[in-house]
């Protein structure tokens, strides 16, 4: 499958801060890719340079076949992070109006703009203004402007922050619906599940470096499966379990412990239940899991992706 | 459509459909009209000052007289100057007006002061010390508004000069002190004179004369009599430097703030993401300079409505000062330097900033250096070849407002050309640093301080 992204050795440098070290990850036409790390690690950064509003330190970018993302501008729709539109404007004329510097004609683009409110359930808003609308309208009118010129290439940014659960299922049901149309969605989040209903590919980035890149189902195979046990259960006794290679403590409250053992090559979960009682473990809970794209994140980057995993310095970022 | 039009578009509609703008549009006018209107109320509601004049003793005699006299002849004068204004008027509108014109000069050139009777308390009082106390008695009292008068002036003669001790109602009030002083300085000429043996009919035509004085030029239009057309070009400049001026504010203005709007929304970036910079930045520019030209068409097309509706002879002589020489051209010119270089930079600070207050570092000294041109324009409009005028004119930053300010007067054509040359080269310097700086303070978290303006400018689009 033809690449509609290339990242070759890319860096970028502020200062004396390294945001993005040595990335290279490839995004193929027609799939559904996350972007996944804790924030700080390089995300922001890295999709402004695809987009060609910040330079690349070093390295090279390719995007739907140009080297810099601005030659491609019209034929890439994007989502920022940081979330806003014009205040007084209506979200049809806001639409219309991003549509038309991506080279959409504003009639064509106020047409498509109440077609696609009315299927996201604001059509009653059209005519409010900006200001009116709650956040969760307010973030879907700006997807819509970002893919109203129906773009080949999507890039979104964190776009679940600030929705609630049925709106982030709705937005899983857009991207879901844009890589259909044939687009390539490249989406950044810090939030797993997300990533693991929708990716078909993954690239994992920590402190600015590549840390995985791969399916869902690979990134999974990263981690090992567990056990996680409760109960009155010392954790040198769970370890002793055939087949546990680890183990961790999770919880204790009043002497009762939650365990999470790790299972080495071959072990088996039955075979470590039937060790426990016969050893006369105090087991009240016995969970076979496996492992999430969480658990491998945080294996294959020892962070967890839910807390921040750096504090951004103050920087001039610089806009092409 | 590209994209820079289609920014500025919207920049444009963004502020021409809020009520707003419709205001900012007729606030001058109606300015001009309330201004004048309050001026000529504050004119005609002035009351008539009802004054009293007592001689203090027998060295006074004859001084009462000699203050109503010179209140005659004042009262003269003012109806000779009101009947020139309304055949003024008359002439410029073709007899339309006449009646109003008539009513208006009336009511603002009618006495200002009014000898009455002196009251009986004061007037059979004794001379000295009683009849003042009967003076501040009959002010200090509530009276009918028939019997109220304003001042009580007792007239003095001492060693043959005249004076005057004048007690009040309004402390704050000096007119009736300013009309007696003159009364008796003419009153002085006048005894002064004929004791000097000059005839006293002599003296009062002298008192009486009013010269016609008539100044002639050989660089005035006609070559002779220097007429309003050739003052005119002092009021086109000054007019036409504080429009400038009060359009770069506005102008300006209205960018820092849409950028700022753009910036603390978080709009800036997905507009980076569709339009680069640059095109964003003359887009803005661009919206706002037709802004600030709908607001000049709009500001010069009243006044040239209210011109030659009133005053079409005026209308002529400025229409011609205008079409001269390229004077609108050059007009142009210096105003599209002059808002460019102060745009671009207004909307770089903008991109830094998502508050006013983020903006007050670099906007202090800016606004500084804008108020510099305002006091030099007065200076160049009396004397627009005075050194140092001519000096700040070469600063590229002053040479819109004072350049604009002097083009009436015709300086020489090589300090037009020349300063506009300069103007132009700085602003397209202004263009380049801001470009830097807007690139580098769009997507920048960093606090505006003119370290962190200065590193942007430097580093660019990096």
């Amino acid at each position: 499958m033809a690449a509609a992204l290339t990242l070759d050795g890319v860096s970028k440098r502020y200062g004396d801060f390294q945001a993005v070290k040595d990335l290279s990850f490839q995004v193929e036409k027609g799939t559904i890719c996350g972007f996944l790390g804790p924030n700080g690690a390089g995300k922001t950064s890295t999709i402004r340079m695809i987009l060609g509003l910040q330079a690349v330190t070093s390295g090279q970018i390719g995007i739907l076949g140009a080297d810099d993302g601005r030659k491609v501008r019209d034929r890439i729709g994007f989502l920022p992070e940081e979330r806003g539109l014009y205040k007084k404007m209506t979200p049809v004329d806001a639409i219309a109006f991003f549509g038309s510097l991506k080279g959409l004609p504003i009639g064509e683009g106020r047409r498509r703009a109440k077609e696609m409110l009315d299927a996201q359930g604001l059509g009653a808003s059209k005519r409010k203004k900006m200001k009116e609308l709650s956040k969760g309208m307010a973030q879907k009118v700006q997807l819509i402007a970002s893919v109203v010129h129906r773009p080949e290439f999507v890039i979104l940014d964190e776009p679940f922050s600030g929705l609630d659960p049925v709106n982030q299922q709705g937005l899983e049901a857009v991207i879901r619906g844009l890589a259909a149309d044939g687009a390539t969605v490249l989406f950044s989040t810090h939030v797993m599940q997300h990533a693991e209903r929708l990716c078909d590919k993954v690239v994992l980035l920590a402190r600015g470096q590549k840390a995985f890149e791969g399916t869902v189902t690979e990134a999974r195979a990263t981690s090992k499966r567990f056990l996680e046990l409760e109960g009155a259960i010392e954790a040198v006794q769970a370890a002793a379990l055939p087949g546990v290679s680890g183990v961790e403590i999770v919880s204790e409250i009043d002497g009762v412990r939650v365990l999470k053992a790790a299972l080495g090559q071959g072990g088996k979960g039955q075979e470590a239940l039937k060790a426990a009682f016969l050893g006369g473990l105090d087991v009240r809970r016995f969970e076979l899991r496996e492992p999430s794209l969480h658990d491998a994140f945080i294996g294959l980057t020892g962070d967890n992706p839910d807390q921040d995993q750096s504090v951004k310095p103050a920087r001039a970022e610089s806009a092409r | 459509m590209n994209r820079t039009l289609l920014i500025a578009r919207r920049e444009y509609a963004a502020y021409a459909k809020t009520v707003g703008f419709w205001l900012s549009l007729l606030a001058l006018p109606l300015f001009a009209v309330l201004g004048g209107g309050v001026g000529f109320l504050a004119g005609s509601s002035e009351t008539t000052r009802v004054i009293a004049v007592v001689e203090d003793g027998p060295q006074a005699v004859g001084l009462a007289a000699a203050v109503r006299s010179a209140l005659a002849e004042d009262g003269a004068r003012r109806a000779r100057n009101e009947r020139e204004a309304v055949e003024a008027v008359s002439r410029t509108t073709g007899g339309l007006g006449g009646p109003a014109a008539q009513d208006a000069a009336s009511s603002v050139s009618r006495e200002r002061v009014r000898i009455v009777e002196t009251p009986a308390a004061i007037g059979t009082a004794a001379p000295g010390t009683a009849q003042e106390t009967a003076a501040r008695d009959y002010l200090a009292a509530d009276r009918p508004k028939a019997d109220q008068i304003d001042a009580v002036v007792f007239l003095t003669r001492e060693g043959g000069r005249p004076g005057a001790r004048i007690w009040t109602s309004r402390a704050t009030d000096d007119r009736v002190e300013t009309f007696v002083t003159a009364a008796l300085k003419s009153a002085n000429r006048k005894s002064v004179l004929e004791a000097a043996g000059i005839d006293a009919g002599i003296v009062d035509r002298t008192e009486a004369f009013d010269p016609d004085v008539t100044a002639f030029s050989p660089k005035s239009v006609t070559g002779g009599e220097i007429s309003f057309r050739d003052r005119a070009p002092v009021f086109i400049g000054l007019g036409a430097g504080f429009l400038l001026w009060s359009l770069i504010i506005t102008g300006a203005s209205i960018l820092l703030n849409s950028v700022m709007e753009e910036k603390s929304n978080k709009i800036l970036e997905v507009l980076l993401s569709s339009a680069s910079a640059t095109e964003i930045l003359a887009g803005k520019v661009l919206g706002v300079a037709l802004l600030t030209l709908t607001v000049m068409a709009a500001w010069g097309g009243m006044g040239a409505a209210a011109l030659i509706s009133f005053a079409p002879e005026r209308a002529v002589d400025v229409g011609q000062i205008l079409l001269s020489g390229g004077m609108l051209a050059y007009f142009a010119l210096f105003m599209a330097g002059g808002y460019l270089m102060y745009a671009v930079l207004f909307a770089a600070i903008g991109a830094f900033c998502e508050t006013p207050r983020d903006a007050q570092t670099l906007m202090g000294p800016i606004m500084m250096i804008l108020v510099v041109p305002l006091l030099v324009m007065q200076l160049a409009l009396r004397t627009p070849d005075a050194p140092v005028v001519q000096i700040m004119s070469w600063i590229p930053l002053f040479t819109p407002f004072l350049m604009i300010a002097r083009l009436p007067s015709e300086p020489p054509l090589i300090e037009v050309i020349g300063s506009m040359a300069g103007m132009f080269a700085f602003a397209l310097l202004m263009v380049w640093i801001a470009g830097r700086a807007f690139r580098a303070g769009a997507l920048s978290d960093v606090k505006l301080s003119w370290k962190s303006f200065a590193t942007a400018i430097r580093g660019g689009g990096k």
